[in-house]
C-alpha cells in the first residue's frame, strides 16, 4: 500500500472550492478513493451531495473525466462506458488502461439504484462501485433510507411520543453484493484512510466489478460538530457498529478488529440523531440495537473464521 | 402553509388514507408532512425506494377501493408514467401531485410549468388522458386536491394537479374543508370475492378487437369529461380588447400585470384555465369573438400555447411570451410585451 509520503506526492483529483459542507466525509473518502488509484480513471457519480457540491457549472472539483446521471442511474452509466472502452481496447483503437469507478451515496445506491448495480455486477463489468453511505437522503433533506439504522431520527421516520425513530434495521448491502459473487466487496469508513485506501487499491487490481460501502458522516443530517467526522468514523469501527471487512472471491477477511470492542452508546451519543434514545422510556430499544450489533459481529467473526 | 403542506392536508380532509411518496426537491416536504400528519389521521404512510414503486403501491391501494395518493416533481413524474398509463388503461382512480421544476434532464430544482405537454397530453404510453389541474394559489391548491379525490373515483381516472416549485414552498394562509366521513362505494373494487362474482381489473386485451372496444369506451369517458369538467377564471373580461392567457402560478403574475397596466388605462384582461385538461377551448373561442388580441405567457417555451391556438384559430391575433429553464416573469416584463403587440 502507498505510505502516506507517497499519497501527498500524489496529484488531488478532487480538489479544494467545492461547496460540500464544512466536516462532510463525502468528500474525504472522493478524494482517497482517486488517490488510490494508480492508472486514469473516469468518474460517474450519481445524483446526491457529492454530485451536487463539486459540479456547480462552470465550476468542477473533479480532475478526471467526470459524468453524472440520475440517482438510479450510476451502475447502468459506468456498463455503458466500460462496455465501449473494451470495444475500443478490443478494436486496437486504445491501449490505456483506464479504472472506472462510480460513486453513488445510500439513497441510489441501496434503494433506487440497486436494481442498475446488481445488473452491472452480475454482467460482470470491470468498474469499482463506491457506495458513500450517510445512512439517509442527506440531499434532499433528511429522509430515511434502507441504510438508516434502526431508531435513528430522520425527516421522514421523525422520532416522536409514539415511535422512536425508524423503526426497521438497516439492509446489509455488501453481504448482497456478495451473493452476486462479485470478485471484491469490501466496507470502510472515513476515519481509516490507511485500511480504505488499500481496499480500493485491491478493488481496482481486480479483474472484475468491485463494491465498497463506505461509511460517510454527515455532520447536518447525524447532528455532530464538524471537527469529529473522523473520530466518529473510527468510534464506528471500534464499537463494531460498523465492522471493517473485505470478500474476496467469497472469503471474508476482518481488515480490523478492536482491541477493546467498545459499547454502542458510545456511537450513539455522538450524534444528535440518535439524542431520542437515551430517554429513560427508551432504554430497551438501545438493549435491541446493542444486541444486534452484537449479533452481526459474531456472525462477521465467524464468516472470517477469527473465532 | 406551504403548498406541499396544504395539499397534503387536503387530501386528508378527502379521505384519503393511503401515501406512498418518495423525496425530491422541491416537493420533499410533502413527503415529510404526510410521515406524520397520515399516522396521525389514522393512514398509511409509506416512503418507497424509488418513484416507480411509490406509484405501483398507488396502484395496488387504488384497485383494492383505497383513496390514495402520491406526489413528487417532474423527474420523479417521468418514472411514474408507466404506473400512470396502468392507472389509466385499469381505470382506476388515484390523484398524483406534480411539483413541477425546470428540465429537460436533471434541469434545476427551480420552479417551471414545463410539464403541461406531458400533464395534458396522457403522459406514458397509450391512447389515454388524465384530468389535470393547475391551481394558482396555496387555497386553490388546497380545494383543487381536495375535489381531485371525488372526480377520481367518479370518473375511475387518475387526476393530475399541476403545480411547481413556488407553490410547493410558498407559504398562505389556508381555509380548510371539512373531513370527508362518507366515501363512495366502490363495487369494482378487488376487496374478495366471497359472495360475489370476481370483479376484474386489467389493461391487458388480447382478443382482436377487445382493445380497440375498450379505448373507445375510454374515449366517451373523456368526452363526458370534457363536457363536464372545465373550469376556468375571466379577470377583466367585459371591456377588454387584449387578454393574457396564463395558468398556475404565471397567472399570478399576469394578475399583476393586468392591475398596472389598469392603472396606465390599458384595457387588458386575463383568461385564466384552472383545467388544463379539460382544456377551456370554448369559453376561449367566446372570448375571442370579442378581444382582439392574445398574448400566452407560461415558463416554458409556448405549450399550452398549443391549446389557444386551438380554441382562439385565426378569430383573433394570438402570441407567445415565456421564461423556461425557471424563468420567472415579473409583471413590467410581461406588460412591456403587451405594449409591443
Amino acid at each position: 500500500m502507498a505510505n502516506l509520503k507517497e499519497l501527498s506526492e500524489r496529484k488531488e483529483l478532487l480538489v479544494g472550492g467545492h461547496r460540500l459542507c464544512p466536516g462532510c466525509a463525502a468528500g474525504i473518502i472522493a478524494r482517497q478513493v482517486l488517490l488510490a488509484a494508480k492508472e486514469p480513471v473516469v468518474v460517474v457519480t450519481s445524483t446526491g451531495c457529492l454530485e451536487v457540491a463539486t459540479t456547480i457549472f462552470p465550476y468542477s472539483a473533479w480532475k478526471v473525466p467526470w459524468f453524472h446521471n440520475a440517482f438510479e442511474n450510476a451502475a447502468s452509466t459506468i456498463s455503458g462506458i466500460e462496455a465501449a472502452y473494451r470495444s475500443l481496447k478490443r478494436k486496437g483503437k486504445i491501449d490505456k488502461e483506464i479504472r472506472f469507478i462510480a460513486f453513488g451515496g445510500d439513497g441510489g445506491t441501496y434503494d433506487i439504484g440497486l436494481q442498475a448495480l446488481s445488473g452491472a455486477v452480475e454482467r460482470g463489468h470491470r468498474f469499482l462501485y463506491i457506495c458513500y453511505n450517510n445512512q439517509a437522503y442527506m440531499n434532499t433533506g433528511i429522509q430515511r433510507s434502507s441504510a438508516t439504522p434502526k431508531g435513528a431520527s430522520t425527516t421522514t421516520a421523525p422520532a416522536g411520543t409514539v415511535i422512536p425513530g425508524k423503526i426497521q434495521f438497516r439492509k446489509d448491502l455488501t453481504r448482497i453484493m456478495v451473493a452476486h459473487q462479485i470478485p471484491y466487496a469490501a466496507t470502510a469508513t472515513a476515519g481509516k484512510w490507511n485500511d480504505l485506501i488499500t481496499k480500493v487499491e485491491k478493488a481496482l487490481a481486480t479483474d472484475g466489478p468491485s463494491f465498497m460501502d463506505i461509511l460517510s458522516s454527515c455532520r447536518l443530517g447525524w447532528g455532530h460538530p464538524p471537527e469529529q467526522t473522523l473520530t466518529i468514523g473510527r468510534l464506528a469501527a471500534d464499537t463494531c457498529f460498523w465492522p471493517l471487512y473485505e470478500v474476496v472471491a467469497g472469503e471474508y477477511h476482518l481488515t480490523y478488529k478492536p482491541k477493546k470492542k467498545r459499547p454502542v452508546t458510545e456511537w450513539l451519543k455522538t450524534q444528535a440523531r440518535f439524542k431520542h434514545l437515551f430517554k429513560p422510556e427508551n432504554k430497551g430499544l438501545i438493549d435491541t440495537i446493542q444486541n444486534y450489533v452484537d449479533e452481526q459481529w459474531q456472525k462477521l467473526l465467524k464468516l472470517c473464521g477469527e473465532e | 402553509m406551504s403548498g406541499n403542506e396544504a395539499a397534503g392536508e387536503a387530501a386528508i380532509r378527502a379521505g384519503c388514507r393511503y401515501y406512498f411518496g418518495y423525496p425530491i426537491t422541491p416537493q420533499n416536504q410533502f413527503t415529510e408532512y404526510m410521515s406524520w400528519r397520515m399516522r396521525e389521521a389514522g393512514g398509511t404512510f409509506i416512503q418507497s425506494e424509488s418513484e416507480i414503486a411509490a406509484i405501483n403501491m398507488v396502484f395496488g391501494a387504488s384497485a383494492a377501493g383505497a383513496r390514495v395518493m402520491t406526489s413528487s416533481s417532474s423527474p420523479g413524474i417521468s418514472l411514474k408514467q408507466e404506473g400512470i398509463s396502468y392507472l389509466a388503461g385499469c381505470e382506476l382512480p388515484a390523484v398524483i401531485v406534480n411539483m413541477n421544476r425546470a428540465g429537460p434532464g436533471l434541469g434545476d430544482v427551480t420552479p417551471s410549468q414545463s410539464d403541461y405537454f406531458q400533464a395534458t397530453r396522457g403522459g406514458g404510453h397509450g391512447d389515454y388522458r388524465t384530468i389535470t389541474f393547475g391551481p394558482s394559489s396555496i387555497q386553490e391548491l388546497f380545494d383543487l386536491t381536495y375535489l381531485a379525490f371525488d372526480l377520481a373515483d367518479k370518473y375511475r381516472n387518475p387526476v393530475l394537479i399541476l403545480a411547481d416549485g413556488i407553490l410547493a414552498q410558498v407559504m398562505e394562509a389556508v381555509k380548510f374543508k371539512k373531513t370527508k366521513k362518507r366515501l363512495p362505494k366502490k363495487p369494482w373494487a378487488l376487496t374478495g370475492c366471497k359472495g360475489r362474482k370476481p370483479n376484474f381489473i386489467k389493461s391487458l386485451f388480447l382478443t382482436p378487437g377487445v382493445l380497440e372496444t375498450h379505448n373507445w369506451k375510454l374515449a366517451a369517458k373523456y368526452q363526458k369529461i370534457e363536457e363536464r369538467e372545465v373550469r376556468y377564471e375571466t379577470y377583466y373580461s367585459e371591456d377588454s380588447k387584449f387578454f393574457l392567457v396564463a395558468y398556475g402560478s404565471c397567472a399570478r403574475i399576469a394578475k399583476g400585470a393586468v392591475i398596472e397596466g389598469r392603472k396606465e388605462g390599458m384595457r387588458l384582461g386575463l383568461f385564466r384555465p384552472i383545467s388544463l385538461w379539460p382544456f377551456p377551448y370554448k369559453a376561449l373561442a367566446k372570448l375571442a369573438e370579442r378581444g382582439k388580441k392574445f398574448l400566452v405567457v407560461e415558463m416554458n417555451l409556448g405549450q399550452m400555447f398549443d391549446d389557444v391556438k386551438i380554441a382562439i384559430g385565426d378569430k383573433a391575433k394570438i402570441s407567445f411570451y415565456g421564461r423556461p429553464g425557471g424563468g420567472i416573469p415579473t409583471p413590467k416584463e410581461i406588460l412591456k410585451e403587451v405594449k409591443k403587440r
